[in-house]
């Protein structure tokens, strides 16, 4: 099945819109996420407060101290321990709600992303079959993810504090709050603006160095027999520094702009203060000011770039998370390539699957994959779809299971046409045991019992038993439990096979599709497989698929021929059988 | 006793603890001018407020804050160049020192590992080290020199707020082993648990066919969501305790400054201290804690290098696989190749041998074809030429002389061998093709081009030979790929030819160019070859039949099949599927 489904869908939507989006995915969860946002931002408006007071207080107390005057000093001291409770009581708080809404979005946006892209498989998520689209997938999920943590606080946080240190500024001393506004502006936008700017061709240069010395490094590992036999291993370790030495220059001047960033916004911290020292002086002299406040400025303008810290990190984050998001989103909104029927799906008396000039092609301009195709397969009838690699086999069932969507002719299912069912009804009426069957990170228990959520443990065995897994599943250390897929034992393709026929039998629908059942396993392998496969077949309807019959043949009542797209010859087995024996060697190679 | 992966990633530091040293100097650097400047502002806004300066008279003092902040941003910009150096010569040196151990590992090692993994570990894995030696390693070192710093300047100040900082202080290192261990474990808890509910996650998403196939994806979405909800209360649970260490941390960085703060007021109200002295206090107060502060952000590089230091020690590790590769050092050069095994066997891991007692012999220039099912042995019998392996017992001889004595690299100079799945390196057909002989003119080229009947794939690619192979270039099939080694063979011209045949079914034409190409390539040569489709061989062909890592038959095919023994049942399997 080889459709290329448009993955980069243009997308003009600004970066509020995308934003406004994500927010509105989540917005069950809004409480807990501005929630969040509040404590840190009062935590961090507590944190800058305690040094401004502080300030203010110290200076308050030494005139009172010279002058010999009576001062209040309950008033500030009570606010300095207040701010100090908030401080570091409110970080807490933060802390954990931010967490909590992180964890609850994630849920929330993982079933919702799933939800939206299961009635896309298999035929609009070329995503999933290219390894490398997959990881960027991860990456862009990963992204978004962390989004609120990441990007939307920090931004939030920054933003409001800001504000309100220039509210406090332009209270006492406008142009000090003039000047802030200016240095908040260079530290917080306008250098992490050029440092991303700068970024781009590094990191740009940076991922792509890493994916040449990943390539390089999968080479030196599959390829070592031929780089060891060829003497070709020196060369090699060679590249590898090179390589090395090309990513480290990339992330020399990445991390050069980084550390760029986080010390423009130190450097900017103290301009502030020396801004405060030299419009606060003055003012003072004219009496526009008094001492205390003077003090408690001059901490403040430095207390508050404590805001804009995060900044760098959050703006590049940013970027990284609407490029993810505007790909996902682009990704979850394309339309099913089939349209559910609103209707519930037909009564039938029978199984009967009929195929009617069926033409099918994967995209508007391209050949027809399937043209002109008619096949009937009656109740029980076992049939053989013979082919070469492109004949169009495989397009086939991906249409019979309404999994891909055909343009002209019709599919009987029944007699009722497949327009006309839900195409979950069809599949609980087929069984398919799969050319490479997924297995997922699970226990086999849980890989077989996909096919049958409630099926009992003697249920389970007699599958086991009939998909001839017996000996197998008794030679694994843990048996039924034993963790199988991506991280678990590895399983022969031989094995997997079997394990989708126990999955198929278990699924027990009258109709079975065998695609391609012995391809790529030794003759000893797929001679245990006929049994199997025989007992598999038993009272179904069934369509077997492959590009070689060889001892297939005997399980089968009819053999099909199928070349460009259609079927070309239709004859009895045992016809068959016997032509090919006669002609040794007439048989269809792909 | 292997050392653990932190004290592993501290030794990584030799090399480089110039470097280091250097970083953390002009870090200690920072700190002095951050006193330096604490010092003047609080001069300037004392004199200012209790002496009625204005800017006039201030200007000198005002006049030196700039340089002082320059001086700062540039030094930190240094330290961070000098710190990232040492962080990308560990990594530089260490991915040399793998390419060594991949190669003292060997081919046979390499082919039973998940590459992917390894992938992860050689180049995701390297990379996770430099943040370490760049960011958290010198960050250690500032949680302990900063503070020190801050003390010294503080105490010919205003004594007894030394006194207060000097009291936290020994909870300083308190809380580093506080935050590191609890709050490490938590948080590592719950890295490994994030990981594996986002893999699971991943994994439905592979599987997203299967799942519609059996009607489980609505199923798929609930588990989905309740594996989500249990991660939630599971995490929050276990932060609610992991953030109580920050919490501590966070508690004495703010009221060791609200307590200094009060402290100080109510002194300069008594008239027992100086405001310059106090307002400076007061400014180096929150930087005394920040190094602490920022050593809590920078943890995930820590644990980020501790999880690749796991995966680059096992590699590294020398009981991890022992080398295979023989040790012979004799030299050897000849144009006429006799093989002879004399009563080898071997295995893979001790205990289990695949292959016994083998004995072949094969003259300068014959052919031998061995057959059997897969398992039985046959492509060990190549490893073990190549020299990947050596043989436990008995021994391989060519030309008389023991495969174990000789130069394994002079010996593979003799060698030419068609995989039954070659690999296909990233680059061009050219570059693939130049692999087996550097050297090698565009005339041999095109010669080679031709006998393994890759014109047409050539004519197919769009820049020729120049085209980049690989995931994103075009690709090669199967068959097109057993060409190229058909192509790779022919290049090397070498003396002896191990041949794995082609399984794939190729079209009739290119299946007859092979052959004719490969009778010619094997004229005058030493072949041993690996047959899987027996119906053609030929009557007068040599053939040993292998089956459980023994040699059960051997003979010409004629006199075997009339035999009715191990041969002619493999025919009949062979016939029926």
């Amino acid at each position: 099945m080889n459709a290329r489904p448009p993955m980069d869908i243009p997308n003009a939507a600004g970066a509020p819109a995308i934003l406004r989006r994500l927010l509105g995915l989540l917005r069950r969860e809004r409480g807990w996420l501005a929630g969040g946002a509040a404590l840190a931002l009062l935590s961090m408006l507590a944190g800058i407060g305690l040094l401004a007071v502080s300030g203010h207080f110290i200076t308050a107390m030494a005139l009172a101290g010279v002058g010999g005057s009576a001062i209040n000093y309950y008033t500030p001291a009570a606010l300095i321990r207040l701010f100090a409770i908030l401080r570091t009581g409110g970080r807490y708080v933060e802390r954990l709600v931010t967490h909590e809404a992180t964890l609850r979005a994630l849920a929330e946006f993982r079933v919702w992303l799933f939800g939206r892209l299961v009635p896309l498989a298999p035929a609009r998520l070329g995503a999933l079959r290219s390894a490398e689209l997959f990881s960027r997938l991860r990456a862009d999920v990963d992204a978004l993810e962390h989004a609120y943590l990441a990007v939307l606080v920090p931004l939030a946080v920054a933003a409001a504090a800001t504000l309100a240190v220039l509210a406090v500024a332009l209270a006492y001393l406008p142009w000090l709050a003039l000047g802030l506004l200016l240095l908040l502006a260079a530290g917080g936008l306008l250098l992490p603006w050029w440092t991303l700017r700068r970024g781009e061709a590094p990191g740009a240069e940076a991922v792509a160095a890493a994916e040449s010395l990943r390539t390089l490094a999968a080479d030196g590992l599959r390829g070592r027999a031929e780089l060891a036999l060829y003497g070709a291993e020196g060369a090699h370790a060679a590249r590898v520094a090179t390589l090395t030495a090309r990513l480290q220059q990339a992330r020399r001047r990445t991390d050069g702009l980084q550390a760029l960033g986080g010390a423009g916004i130190a450097l900017a911290a103290q301009l502030a203060v020396i801004a405060a020292l030299l419009l606060g002086v003055p003012a003072l002299r004219r009496g526009a000011l008094t001492g205390p406040d003077l003090a408690m400025l001059a901490l403040l303008a430095q207390a508050g770039f404590e805001a804009i810290a995060p900044l760098p990190a959050a703006w590049a984050q940013l970027g990284a998370t609407l490029a993810a998001a505007r790909r996902v989103f682009a990704l979850a909104d394309t339309a099913p390539a089939i349209a559910e029927p609103a209707a519930p799906s037909p009564a039938v008396a029978d199984h009967g699957l009929d195929v009617r000039a069926l033409r099918l092609r994967y995209d508007e301009h391209g050949p027809w994959v399937l043209d002109g195709l008619d096949l009937a397969l009656p109740p029980g009838r076992r049939l053989a779809l013979l082919g070469r690699s492109g004949a169009g086999k495989s397009s086939l069932v991906g249409a019979l299971l309404r999994l891909y969507p055909y343009q002209q002719g019709e599919i009987r299912l029944g007699g009722q046409p497949y327009a006309a069912w839900q195409g979950d009804d069809v599949r609980a009426r087929i069984a398919v045991v799969e050319q490479q069957p997924y297995l997922f990170d699970a226990s086999l228990r849980d890989n077989l019992r996909l096919a049958r959520p409630d099926a009992s443990d003697a249920q389970l065995d007699a599958a086991i038993a009939q998909a001839q897994l017996g000996d197998y599943v008794a030679s694994l250390p843990e048996g039924l439990d034993t963790w199988v897929g991506e991280n678990g034992t590895r399983v022969s393709g031989g094995e997997a096979r079997r394990i989708a026929i126990a999955r198929a039998l278990l699924a027990d629908a009258p109709i079975l599709i065998l695609d391609e059942p012995t391809e790529g396993l030794d003759a000893g392998t797929a001679a245990a497989l006929y049994q199997a496969l025989a007992t598999a077949m038993q009272g179904r309807s069934v369509l077997l698929i492959t590009h070689r019959l060889g001892g297939l043949s005997t399980l089968v009542d009819e053999v099909a021929v199928m070349a460009g797209g259609r079927i070309v010859e239709r004859v009895a087995a045992e016809v068959y059988r016997a032509r090919r024996d006669v002609e040794s060697g007439a048989e269809v190679s792909a | 006793m292997s050392p653990t992966p932190v004290r592993w990633l501290r030794e990584r530091a030799r090399p480089v603890r110039r470097l280091l040293a250097a970083g953390i100097a002009a870090g200690a650097a920072q700190a002095v001018l951050v006193c330096a400047g604490a010092w003047l502002v609080a001069y300037v806004l004392a004199q200012a407020i209790f002496a009625g300066r204005g800017l006039a008279e201030l200007w000198p003092a005002l006049a030196t804050l700039p340089p002082v902040a320059a001086a700062r941003f540039a030094l930190s910009l240094w330290q961070r160049r000098a710190t990232f150096e040492a962080g990308a010569r560990v990594g530089a040196g260490l991915r040399q020192t793998l390419e060594t151990r991949l190669r003292a590992l060997g081919p046979l090692w390499a082919a039973r590992q998940s590459s992917g993994d390894l992938v992860t570990r050689l180049v995701d894995g390297v990379e996770a080290l430099t943040p370490y030696y760049a960011g958290y390693l010198p960050q250690v070192a500032f949680t302990a020199l900063v503070p020190v710093v801050i003390l010294l300047a503080v105490l010919p100040a205003v004594p007894w707020a030394a006194l207060v900082l000097l009291l936290t202080a020994p909870l300083i290192p308190v809380f580093m082993i506080l935050v590191g261990r609890s709050a490490q474990q938590a948080s590592e808890r719950r890295w490994t648990r994030l990981r594996r509910l986002g893999a699971r996650f991943m994994d439905a998403l592979s599987g997203l066919t299967t799942l519609r196939l059996y009607r489980a994806a609505t199923r798929e979405q609930a588990a989905l969501a309740a594996a989500g909800e249990a991660y939630r209360r599971d995490t929050m649970a276990v932060l609610r305790v992991a953030f109580l260490s920050a919490l501590v941390l966070e508690f004495f960085a703010t009221v060791s400054i609200a307590v200094l703060a009060v402290l100080i007021g109510f002194r300069l109200l008594a008239g027992r201290l100086d405001f310059q002295h106090g307002l400076f206090v007061l400014l180096l107060a929150p930087e005394f804690y920040l190094p602490l502060r920022a050593l809590g952000a920078q943890r995930h590089q820590r644990m980020d290098a501790v999880a690749a230091a796991e995966g680059l020690m096992e590699l590294l590790a020398d009981d991890h696989a022992t080398p295979t590769e023989p040790a012979g050092v004799r030299p050897f050069a000849n144009r006429r190749i006799a093989l002879a095994f004399e009563r080898v066997g071997y295995g893979y891991s001790a205990g289990r041998a695949v292959l016994h007692d083998i004995d072949l012999a094969v003259e300068a220039g014959t052919r031998l074809t061995l057959v059997g099912t897969s398992g039985s042995g046959k492509s060990t019998l190549f490893t073990l030429l190549m020299g990947f392996a050596a043989p436990d017992l008995g021994r391989i001889t060519v030309n008389g002389e023991d495969l174990a004595l000789l130069d394994p690299a002079a010996w593979r100079r003799h060698i030419a061998w068609v995989a039954q799945r070659p690999h296909v390196f990233r680059g061009s057909l050219r570059d693939n093709l130049l692999v087996a002989a550097p050297e090698a003119g565009e005339e041999a080229l095109q010669r080679a081009v031709q006998a393994a009947a890759l014109t047409t794939v050539i004519a197919r690619l769009p820049q020729g030979l120049d085209t980049p192979l690989g995931e994103r270039g075009q690709g090669l099939s199967g068959g097109e790929a057993q060409r190229l080694a058909l192509a790779r063979a022919w290049l090397r011209d070498a003396p002896l030819l191990l041949l794995d045949e082609p399984t794939q079914h190729l079209d009739r034409a290119t299946a007859a160019a092979i052959d004719h190409a490969l009778e010619r390539l094997a004229a005058g040569r030493t072949v041993l070859r690996i047959a899987h489709r027996l119906d053609n061989l030929a009557d007068e062909e040599r053939v040993a039949v292998m089956a459980g890592g023994r040699i059960v038959e051997s003979g010409r095919v004629a006199t075997l099949r009339a035999a009715r023994g191990a041969f002619a049942r493999l025919l009949d399997a062979d016939r029926a599927a």
